[in-house]
Protein backbone atom coordinates (compact mmCIF):
# COMPACT_ATOMS: atom_id res chain seq x y z
CA UNK A 1 0.00 0.00 0.00
CA UNK A 2 1.60 3.25 -0.73
CA UNK A 3 1.65 5.95 1.38
CA UNK A 4 -1.26 8.05 0.08
CA UNK A 5 -3.49 4.77 -0.22
CA UNK A 6 -2.49 4.93 3.65
CA UNK A 7 -3.31 8.68 4.09
CA UNK A 8 -6.59 8.16 2.32
CA UNK A 9 -7.55 4.92 4.21
CA UNK A 10 -5.91 5.34 8.04
CA UNK A 11 -7.17 3.77 10.56
CA UNK A 12 -9.44 5.27 13.13
CA UNK A 13 -7.69 3.60 15.59
CA UNK A 14 -5.00 6.35 14.67
CA UNK A 15 -6.87 9.14 14.45
CA UNK A 16 -8.53 8.69 18.36
CA UNK A 17 -5.19 8.09 19.97
CA UNK A 18 -3.97 10.93 18.37
CA UNK A 19 -6.93 12.98 19.29
CA UNK A 20 -6.68 12.00 22.95
CA UNK A 21 -2.62 12.90 22.69
CA UNK A 22 -3.51 16.37 21.85
CA UNK A 23 -6.30 16.62 24.16
CA UNK A 24 -4.64 15.71 27.27
CA UNK A 25 -1.76 17.70 25.82
CA UNK A 26 -3.49 20.45 26.16
CA UNK A 27 -5.59 20.16 28.80
CA UNK A 28 -2.08 19.23 30.75
CA UNK A 29 0.36 22.05 29.44
CA UNK A 30 -2.13 24.50 28.33
CA UNK A 31 -0.35 27.05 25.78
CA UNK A 32 -2.89 30.37 26.97
CA UNK A 33 -3.76 30.81 23.40
CA UNK A 34 -5.61 34.57 22.81
CA UNK A 35 -8.97 34.56 23.62
CA UNK A 36 -11.38 37.17 21.39
CA UNK A 37 -14.56 38.09 22.37
CA UNK A 38 -17.67 37.65 20.05
CA UNK A 39 -20.36 40.34 19.48
CA UNK A 40 -22.63 38.05 20.56
CA UNK A 41 -21.26 37.15 23.88
CA UNK A 42 -20.47 40.85 24.77
CA UNK A 43 -23.99 41.47 24.13
CA UNK A 44 -24.94 38.66 26.55
CA UNK A 45 -22.54 40.28 29.33
CA UNK A 46 -24.27 43.74 28.58
CA UNK A 47 -27.94 42.99 28.63
CA UNK A 48 -27.10 41.56 32.14
CA UNK A 49 -24.02 44.93 33.08
CA UNK A 50 -27.41 47.22 32.25
CA UNK A 51 -30.52 45.76 34.68
CA UNK A 52 -30.82 47.85 37.33
CA UNK A 53 -29.63 46.71 40.91
CA UNK A 54 -32.57 44.30 42.59
CA UNK A 55 -33.63 42.92 38.98
CA UNK A 56 -35.30 39.38 38.68
CA UNK A 57 -33.81 37.56 35.91
CA UNK A 58 -35.29 33.91 35.07
CA UNK A 59 -32.75 31.09 34.09
CA UNK A 60 -33.98 28.46 31.83
CA UNK A 61 -31.84 25.41 31.91
CA UNK A 62 -32.50 23.80 29.18
CA UNK A 63 -29.93 20.78 29.18
CA UNK A 64 -29.25 17.72 30.83
CA UNK A 65 -26.02 16.86 32.54
CA UNK A 66 -23.98 15.67 29.34
CA UNK A 67 -24.00 19.57 27.91
CA UNK A 68 -22.35 20.76 31.20
CA UNK A 69 -18.85 21.60 30.06
CA UNK A 70 -20.34 23.87 27.50
CA UNK A 71 -23.22 24.89 29.32
CA UNK A 72 -22.46 24.95 33.18
CA UNK A 73 -19.43 27.51 33.18
CA UNK A 74 -22.20 30.17 31.18
CA UNK A 75 -24.21 29.93 34.15
CA UNK A 76 -21.89 30.25 36.80
CA UNK A 77 -20.42 33.20 35.08
CA UNK A 78 -23.99 34.67 34.21
CA UNK A 79 -24.48 34.30 38.18
CA UNK A 80 -21.05 35.68 39.44
CA UNK A 81 -21.78 38.68 37.12
CA UNK A 82 -25.86 39.14 38.21
CA UNK A 83 -24.95 38.79 42.07
CA UNK A 84 -21.84 41.41 41.84
CA UNK A 85 -24.32 43.55 40.68
CA UNK A 86 -27.03 42.32 43.21
CA UNK A 87 -29.13 41.32 40.33
CA UNK A 88 -31.45 38.29 41.97
CA UNK A 89 -32.23 34.93 39.91
CA UNK A 90 -34.68 32.64 40.17
CA UNK A 91 -33.71 29.18 37.63
CA UNK A 92 -35.99 26.34 36.35
CA UNK A 93 -36.36 24.60 33.55
CA UNK A 94 -38.59 21.91 31.50
CA UNK A 95 -35.42 19.52 31.10
CA UNK A 96 -35.30 16.96 33.69
CA UNK A 97 -32.27 17.58 35.17
CA UNK A 98 -32.49 21.48 35.50
CA UNK A 99 -33.19 21.39 39.30
CA UNK A 100 -29.69 19.55 40.09
CA UNK A 101 -27.49 21.69 37.63
CA UNK A 102 -29.18 24.81 38.86
CA UNK A 103 -27.82 23.30 42.37
CA UNK A 104 -24.29 22.75 40.99
CA UNK A 105 -23.74 26.06 40.01
CA UNK A 106 -25.34 27.77 43.02
CA UNK A 107 -22.54 25.64 45.31
CA UNK A 108 -20.06 27.05 43.27
CA UNK A 109 -20.94 30.69 43.14
CA UNK A 110 -22.34 30.97 46.86
CA UNK A 111 -19.55 30.58 48.53
CA UNK A 112 -17.51 33.78 46.91
CA UNK A 113 -21.19 35.77 47.86
CA UNK A 114 -21.68 35.04 51.65
CA UNK A 115 -23.62 37.94 51.68
CA UNK A 116 -25.91 36.63 48.95
CA UNK A 117 -28.77 34.07 50.56
CA UNK A 118 -31.09 31.64 49.17
CA UNK A 119 -34.20 32.77 48.85
CA UNK A 120 -33.49 36.45 48.91
CA UNK A 121 -31.28 36.78 45.82
CA UNK A 122 -31.38 33.07 44.35
CA UNK A 123 -34.29 30.44 43.93
CA UNK A 124 -33.99 27.21 42.51
CA UNK A 125 -37.27 26.33 41.55
CA UNK A 126 -36.02 23.46 39.30
CA UNK A 127 -37.78 21.33 36.64
CA UNK A 128 -41.04 20.94 36.28
CA UNK A 129 -42.83 18.24 33.71
CA UNK A 130 -45.34 19.23 30.86
CA UNK A 131 -42.84 21.12 28.45
CA UNK A 132 -43.34 23.97 26.44
CA UNK A 133 -46.63 24.08 28.17
CA UNK A 134 -44.69 25.05 31.28
CA UNK A 135 -44.17 28.41 30.27
CA UNK A 136 -47.44 29.92 29.42
CA UNK A 137 -48.45 28.51 33.24
CA UNK A 138 -45.92 30.14 34.33
CA UNK A 139 -46.91 33.01 32.61
CA UNK A 140 -50.55 32.89 33.86
CA UNK A 141 -49.26 32.16 37.54
CA UNK A 142 -46.16 31.22 38.50
CA UNK A 143 -46.72 29.71 41.98
CA UNK A 144 -49.57 27.59 40.79
CA UNK A 145 -47.63 26.34 37.92
CA UNK A 146 -44.60 25.45 39.74
CA UNK A 147 -47.28 23.51 42.55
CA UNK A 148 -46.18 25.90 45.20
CA UNK A 149 -42.77 24.26 46.24
CA UNK A 150 -39.04 25.36 45.27
CA UNK A 151 -36.82 22.14 44.50
CA UNK A 152 -35.78 22.14 48.03
CA UNK A 153 -39.53 21.77 48.98
CA UNK A 154 -40.03 24.98 50.30
CA UNK A 155 -43.43 26.27 50.11
CA UNK A 156 -42.77 29.24 47.82
CA UNK A 157 -44.93 31.75 50.31
CA UNK A 158 -41.84 31.15 52.61
CA UNK A 159 -39.07 32.88 49.79
CA UNK A 160 -39.48 36.42 50.01
CA UNK A 161 -37.91 36.39 46.23
CA UNK A 162 -40.70 34.88 45.22
CA UNK A 163 -43.20 37.19 46.64
CA UNK A 164 -42.44 39.83 43.74
CA UNK A 165 -42.37 36.98 41.22
CA UNK A 166 -46.08 35.70 40.51
CA UNK A 167 -45.39 35.43 36.51
CA UNK A 168 -42.69 34.90 34.25
CA UNK A 169 -43.22 38.58 33.14
CA UNK A 170 -42.17 39.98 36.23
CA UNK A 171 -38.70 39.04 34.84
CA UNK A 172 -36.29 41.92 34.02
CA UNK A 173 -34.72 39.40 31.22
CA UNK A 174 -34.38 35.98 30.69
CA UNK A 175 -31.56 33.47 29.90
CA UNK A 176 -32.07 30.54 28.35
CA UNK A 177 -29.42 27.54 28.04
CA UNK A 178 -29.97 25.28 25.56
CA UNK A 179 -29.10 21.82 24.06
CA UNK A 180 -32.11 21.19 22.17
CA UNK A 181 -36.09 20.97 22.41
CA UNK A 182 -38.09 22.94 24.44
CA UNK A 183 -35.36 25.52 24.21
CA UNK A 184 -34.58 28.94 23.00
CA UNK A 185 -37.60 28.68 20.55
CA UNK A 186 -40.54 28.33 22.72
CA UNK A 187 -39.20 30.79 25.35
CA UNK A 188 -39.54 33.58 22.23
CA UNK A 189 -42.69 32.17 20.94
CA UNK A 190 -44.72 31.55 24.13
CA UNK A 191 -43.22 34.38 26.22
CA UNK A 192 -40.52 36.88 25.48
CA UNK A 193 -42.40 38.65 22.25
CA UNK A 194 -45.63 38.26 23.35
CA UNK A 195 -44.35 40.05 26.38
CA UNK A 196 -41.75 42.34 25.31
CA UNK A 197 -38.96 40.07 27.76
CA UNK A 198 -35.14 40.94 26.65
CA UNK A 199 -33.75 37.29 25.90
CA UNK A 200 -30.30 36.08 25.72
CA UNK A 201 -29.51 31.88 25.18
CA UNK A 202 -25.96 30.02 25.65
CA UNK A 203 -26.24 27.29 23.45
CA UNK A 204 -24.12 24.22 22.80
CA UNK A 205 -21.79 24.46 19.11
CA UNK A 206 -24.34 22.01 17.60
CA UNK A 207 -27.55 24.01 18.64
CA UNK A 208 -26.01 27.28 17.04
CA UNK A 209 -26.78 27.65 13.68
CA UNK A 210 -30.36 26.79 14.61
CA UNK A 211 -30.21 29.52 16.83
CA UNK A 212 -28.31 32.01 14.67
CA UNK A 213 -31.94 33.11 12.73
CA UNK A 214 -33.33 34.43 15.94
CA UNK A 215 -30.25 36.60 16.79
CA UNK A 216 -30.46 38.07 13.62
CA UNK A 217 -33.84 38.79 13.58
CA UNK A 218 -33.30 40.87 16.51
CA UNK A 219 -35.43 38.24 18.78
CA UNK A 220 -32.59 37.02 20.80
CA UNK A 221 -30.76 40.12 22.33
CA UNK A 222 -27.24 37.97 22.54
CA UNK A 223 -26.03 34.49 22.17
CA UNK A 224 -22.89 32.83 24.02
CA UNK A 225 -21.75 29.96 21.72
CA UNK A 226 -20.49 26.79 23.22
CA UNK A 227 -17.57 26.40 25.18
CA UNK A 228 -15.61 29.46 22.84
CA UNK A 229 -18.43 31.75 24.23
CA UNK A 230 -18.35 30.53 27.62
CA UNK A 231 -14.88 31.02 27.22
CA UNK A 232 -15.37 34.35 26.29
CA UNK A 233 -17.32 35.00 29.41
CA UNK A 234 -14.94 34.07 31.78
CA UNK A 235 -12.30 36.50 30.50
CA UNK A 236 -15.27 39.00 30.72
CA UNK A 237 -16.23 39.06 34.37
CA UNK A 238 -12.26 38.24 35.32
CA UNK A 239 -12.54 35.00 36.21
CA UNK A 240 -11.32 32.22 33.89
CA UNK A 241 -12.43 28.34 34.75
CA UNK A 242 -12.72 25.77 33.15
CA UNK A 243 -13.91 26.72 29.85
CA UNK A 244 -11.00 29.36 28.99
CA UNK A 245 -8.71 25.87 30.19
CA UNK A 246 -10.91 23.50 27.36
CA UNK A 247 -10.52 26.33 24.71
CA UNK A 248 -6.76 25.19 24.18
CA UNK A 249 -7.72 21.83 23.77
CA UNK A 250 -10.48 22.45 21.59
CA UNK A 251 -8.31 24.68 19.28
CA UNK A 252 -5.87 21.47 19.14
CA UNK A 253 -8.55 19.29 18.41
CA UNK A 254 -9.96 21.29 15.49
CA UNK A 255 -6.36 21.67 13.81
CA UNK A 256 -6.38 18.31 14.41
CA UNK A 257 -9.02 17.00 12.67
CA UNK A 258 -8.37 19.62 9.63
CA UNK A 259 -5.02 17.95 9.45
CA UNK A 260 -6.53 14.43 8.92
CA UNK A 261 -9.43 16.23 6.52
CA UNK A 262 -6.65 17.52 4.32
CA UNK A 263 -4.54 14.38 4.19
CA UNK A 264 -7.15 12.21 3.44
CA UNK A 265 -8.02 14.55 0.26
CA UNK A 266 -4.24 14.72 -0.65
CA UNK A 267 -4.42 11.19 -0.83
CA UNK A 268 -7.46 11.03 -2.60
CA UNK A 269 -6.16 13.38 -5.41
CA UNK A 270 -2.98 11.85 -5.43
CA UNK A 271 -4.78 8.47 -5.84
CA UNK A 272 -6.96 10.25 -9.44
CA UNK A 273 -10.17 9.29 -7.20
CA UNK A 274 -11.41 12.80 -7.20
CA UNK A 275 -12.03 12.40 -11.41
CA UNK A 276 -14.43 9.86 -10.85
CA UNK A 277 -17.87 10.56 -10.21
CA UNK A 278 -19.60 10.35 -6.78
CA UNK B 1 -66.30 6.57 23.10
CA UNK B 2 -62.68 4.75 23.77
CA UNK B 3 -61.76 6.19 20.27
CA UNK B 4 -63.99 9.37 20.12
CA UNK B 5 -63.54 9.86 24.07
CA UNK B 6 -59.51 11.53 23.20
CA UNK B 7 -60.54 13.34 20.25
CA UNK B 8 -63.53 15.16 21.58
CA UNK B 9 -61.19 16.27 24.84
CA UNK B 10 -58.17 16.92 22.11
CA UNK B 11 -60.29 19.27 19.93
CA UNK B 12 -62.06 21.16 23.29
CA UNK B 13 -58.52 21.54 24.78
CA UNK B 14 -56.75 23.00 21.26
CA UNK B 15 -59.98 25.15 20.22
CA UNK B 16 -59.40 26.64 23.66
CA UNK B 17 -55.61 27.54 23.50
CA UNK B 18 -56.14 28.59 20.10
CA UNK B 19 -59.91 30.79 20.20
CA UNK B 20 -58.33 32.06 23.62
CA UNK B 21 -55.19 34.06 21.83
CA UNK B 22 -57.92 35.85 19.86
CA UNK B 23 -59.56 37.54 23.19
CA UNK B 24 -57.51 38.89 25.41
CA UNK B 25 -58.47 39.39 29.04
CA UNK B 26 -62.20 37.03 28.74
CA UNK B 27 -63.51 34.02 30.44
CA UNK B 28 -61.09 31.95 27.24
CA UNK B 29 -58.28 33.37 28.99
CA UNK B 30 -59.11 31.46 32.29
CA UNK B 31 -60.09 28.52 30.55
CA UNK B 32 -56.79 28.38 28.64
CA UNK B 33 -55.11 28.67 31.59
CA UNK B 34 -56.97 26.01 33.42
CA UNK B 35 -56.22 23.68 30.09
CA UNK B 36 -52.79 24.61 30.27
CA UNK B 37 -52.51 23.63 34.09
CA UNK B 38 -54.01 20.15 33.06
CA UNK B 39 -51.78 19.68 30.39
CA UNK B 40 -49.29 20.14 32.97
CA UNK B 41 -50.68 17.36 35.58
CA UNK B 42 -50.86 15.49 32.43
CA UNK B 43 -46.92 15.71 31.57
CA UNK B 44 -46.44 14.74 35.52
CA UNK B 45 -48.30 11.60 35.16
CA UNK B 46 -47.13 10.78 31.56
CA UNK B 47 -43.28 10.57 33.67
CA UNK B 48 -44.81 7.77 35.68
CA UNK B 49 -46.18 6.32 32.92
CA UNK B 50 -42.82 6.21 30.61
CA UNK B 51 -40.74 5.67 33.62
CA UNK B 52 -43.17 2.54 34.26
CA UNK B 53 -42.59 1.41 30.56
CA UNK B 54 -39.10 1.73 30.58
CA UNK B 55 -38.86 -0.56 33.66
CA UNK B 56 -40.99 -3.26 32.35
CA UNK B 57 -39.48 -3.22 28.98
CA UNK B 58 -35.96 -4.20 30.77
CA UNK B 59 -37.20 -6.48 33.01
CA UNK B 60 -38.82 -8.61 30.51
CA UNK B 61 -35.64 -8.17 28.66
CA UNK B 62 -34.02 -9.54 32.08
CA UNK B 63 -36.58 -12.42 32.51
CA UNK B 64 -36.43 -13.56 28.75
CA UNK B 65 -32.49 -13.97 29.04
CA UNK B 66 -31.67 -11.61 26.28
CA UNK B 67 -28.35 -11.86 24.70
CA UNK B 68 -27.70 -7.52 26.33
CA UNK B 69 -29.42 -7.82 29.33
CA UNK B 70 -26.21 -6.86 31.15
CA UNK B 71 -27.12 -3.24 29.97
CA UNK B 72 -30.92 -3.81 31.03
CA UNK B 73 -29.52 -4.35 34.85
CA UNK B 74 -27.42 -1.63 34.84
CA UNK B 75 -30.03 0.59 33.44
CA UNK B 76 -32.48 -0.97 36.40
CA UNK B 77 -29.59 -0.55 39.11
CA UNK B 78 -28.99 3.17 38.25
CA UNK B 79 -32.84 3.74 38.04
CA UNK B 80 -34.09 2.18 41.16
CA UNK B 81 -30.38 3.31 42.84
CA UNK B 82 -31.40 7.24 42.66
CA UNK B 83 -34.87 6.59 43.48
CA UNK B 84 -34.01 4.84 46.37
CA UNK B 85 -31.57 7.19 47.65
CA UNK B 86 -33.63 9.80 46.34
CA UNK B 87 -37.04 9.20 47.90
CA UNK B 88 -35.97 9.39 51.60
CA UNK B 89 -34.31 12.44 51.24
CA UNK B 90 -37.45 14.65 50.41
CA UNK B 91 -35.86 16.81 47.50
CA UNK B 92 -33.44 16.31 44.12
CA UNK B 93 -31.86 19.63 46.09
CA UNK B 94 -30.60 17.21 49.18
CA UNK B 95 -26.73 17.84 49.76
CA UNK B 96 -26.43 14.16 49.75
CA UNK B 97 -28.33 13.76 46.88
CA UNK B 98 -26.81 16.27 45.17
CA UNK B 99 -23.14 14.76 45.88
CA UNK B 100 -24.27 11.31 44.43
CA UNK B 101 -25.45 13.41 41.10
CA UNK B 102 -22.46 15.39 41.16
CA UNK B 103 -19.92 12.79 41.26
CA UNK B 104 -21.91 10.40 39.10
CA UNK B 105 -24.69 11.59 36.84
CA UNK B 106 -22.47 14.65 35.73
CA UNK B 107 -18.96 13.15 35.12
CA UNK B 108 -20.83 10.05 33.16
CA UNK B 109 -22.91 12.35 30.86
CA UNK B 110 -20.24 14.53 30.02
CA UNK B 111 -17.58 11.57 29.12
CA UNK B 112 -20.40 10.01 26.75
CA UNK B 113 -20.88 13.61 25.06
CA UNK B 114 -17.44 14.09 25.04
CA UNK B 115 -16.98 11.07 23.37
CA UNK B 116 -18.48 12.23 19.94
CA UNK B 117 -15.64 14.10 19.50
CA UNK B 118 -14.22 10.63 18.12
CA UNK B 119 -16.77 9.74 16.08
CA UNK B 120 -17.16 13.17 14.57
CA UNK B 121 -13.10 13.33 13.79
CA UNK B 122 -13.60 9.90 12.13
CA UNK B 123 -16.71 10.95 10.37
CA UNK B 124 -15.01 13.86 8.86
CA UNK B 125 -12.15 13.05 8.08
CA UNK B 126 -13.80 9.82 5.70
CA UNK B 127 -16.77 12.25 4.86
CA UNK B 128 -15.05 15.35 3.96
CA UNK B 129 -13.62 14.47 0.50
CA UNK B 130 -13.60 16.34 -3.07
CA UNK B 131 -15.92 13.96 -4.70
CA UNK B 132 -17.95 16.78 -6.01
CA UNK B 133 -18.70 20.79 -6.19
CA UNK B 134 -21.22 20.36 -3.80
CA UNK B 135 -19.08 18.60 -1.47
CA UNK B 136 -15.92 20.84 -2.01
CA UNK B 137 -18.22 23.66 -0.61
CA UNK B 138 -19.26 21.91 2.40
CA UNK B 139 -15.37 21.25 3.14
CA UNK B 140 -14.81 24.62 2.70
CA UNK B 141 -17.59 25.81 4.65
CA UNK B 142 -16.68 22.90 7.99
CA UNK B 143 -12.94 23.80 7.58
CA UNK B 144 -13.47 27.88 8.02
CA UNK B 145 -16.02 27.21 10.84
CA UNK B 146 -13.95 24.92 12.86
CA UNK B 147 -10.85 27.66 12.79
CA UNK B 148 -13.45 30.29 12.80
CA UNK B 149 -14.79 29.03 16.50
CA UNK B 150 -11.30 28.63 17.93
CA UNK B 151 -8.89 31.17 18.70
CA UNK B 152 -6.05 29.57 16.30
CA UNK B 153 -8.22 30.44 13.56
CA UNK B 154 -7.65 33.99 14.55
CA UNK B 155 -3.60 33.36 15.04
CA UNK B 156 -3.57 32.52 11.29
CA UNK B 157 -5.57 35.33 9.83
CA UNK B 158 -8.07 37.73 11.24
CA UNK B 159 -10.33 37.05 8.12
CA UNK B 160 -11.04 33.42 9.12
CA UNK B 161 -13.17 34.75 12.01
CA UNK B 162 -15.17 36.99 10.09
CA UNK B 163 -15.52 34.76 7.29
CA UNK B 164 -17.30 31.90 9.71
CA UNK B 165 -19.26 34.86 11.24
CA UNK B 166 -20.10 35.07 7.56
CA UNK B 167 -21.12 31.88 7.02
CA UNK B 168 -23.19 31.51 10.01
CA UNK B 169 -24.90 34.72 9.38
CA UNK B 170 -26.09 34.35 6.23
CA UNK B 171 -26.28 31.19 4.05
CA UNK B 172 -26.56 29.41 7.18
CA UNK B 173 -29.48 31.92 8.49
CA UNK B 174 -31.14 31.96 4.83
CA UNK B 175 -31.20 27.94 5.23
CA UNK B 176 -32.57 27.98 8.73
CA UNK B 177 -35.24 30.09 8.01
CA UNK B 178 -36.47 28.38 4.95
CA UNK B 179 -36.55 24.95 7.16
CA UNK B 180 -38.27 26.44 10.16
CA UNK B 181 -40.74 27.89 7.95
CA UNK B 182 -41.05 24.66 6.62
CA UNK B 183 -41.18 22.67 9.71
CA UNK B 184 -43.65 25.47 11.03
CA UNK B 185 -46.36 24.81 7.97
CA UNK B 186 -45.75 20.91 8.62
CA UNK B 187 -46.83 21.49 12.61
CA UNK B 188 -49.83 23.67 11.62
CA UNK B 189 -51.05 20.67 8.80
CA UNK B 190 -50.13 18.11 11.57
CA UNK B 191 -51.78 20.28 14.22
CA UNK B 192 -55.31 20.81 12.04
CA UNK B 193 -55.05 16.91 11.40
CA UNK B 194 -54.74 16.05 15.19
CA UNK B 195 -57.77 18.38 16.21
CA UNK B 196 -60.22 17.09 13.66
CA UNK B 197 -59.23 13.53 14.86
CA UNK B 198 -58.00 12.69 11.22
CA UNK B 199 -54.46 11.87 12.42
CA UNK B 200 -54.66 9.44 15.54
CA UNK B 201 -51.37 7.85 16.24
CA UNK B 202 -50.93 9.73 19.36
CA UNK B 203 -53.73 7.45 20.47
CA UNK B 204 -51.89 4.38 20.86
CA UNK B 205 -53.28 2.74 17.11
CA UNK B 206 -56.86 3.48 18.72
CA UNK B 207 -59.21 3.52 16.06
Amino acid sequence: MSFWEKMERLDRRVIYVLLIAAVAFALIKPVGLAITISKETQATYDLFDGLPPGSIVWIGCEYGASNITELQPILTCVLRQGLAKDLRFITGGMWAQAGNLAESAWEDVSADFPDKQYGIDFVNVGYRPGGERLLPALVADAHEALMGRDNRGTSLDDLPLMQEFKSLTDAAAILVLVSGTPGEKEYIRLVTDQHGIPIVAGAVSVSVPEAMPLLNSGQLKGLVMGMAGAAEYEVLIGKPGSAVAGMDAQSFAHVLIILFIVLGNLGHIALGKHKKKA
Amino acid sequence: MRRNGPIIVGLISGLVVIVANFFVGTVMQTLRNEVTQWQLIAGAFAVLVGSINLCRIHMTKISRKKEDRFFSWVLLVGFFGFLLFGLPKGSSSHPQFQWVFKTSLEPMSATMFALLVFYIASAAYRAFRVKTPEATVLLLAAVILMLGKVSVGRMISEWIPQASSWLLDYPNTAGMRGITIGAALGAVATAFRVLIGIERGHLGGIG
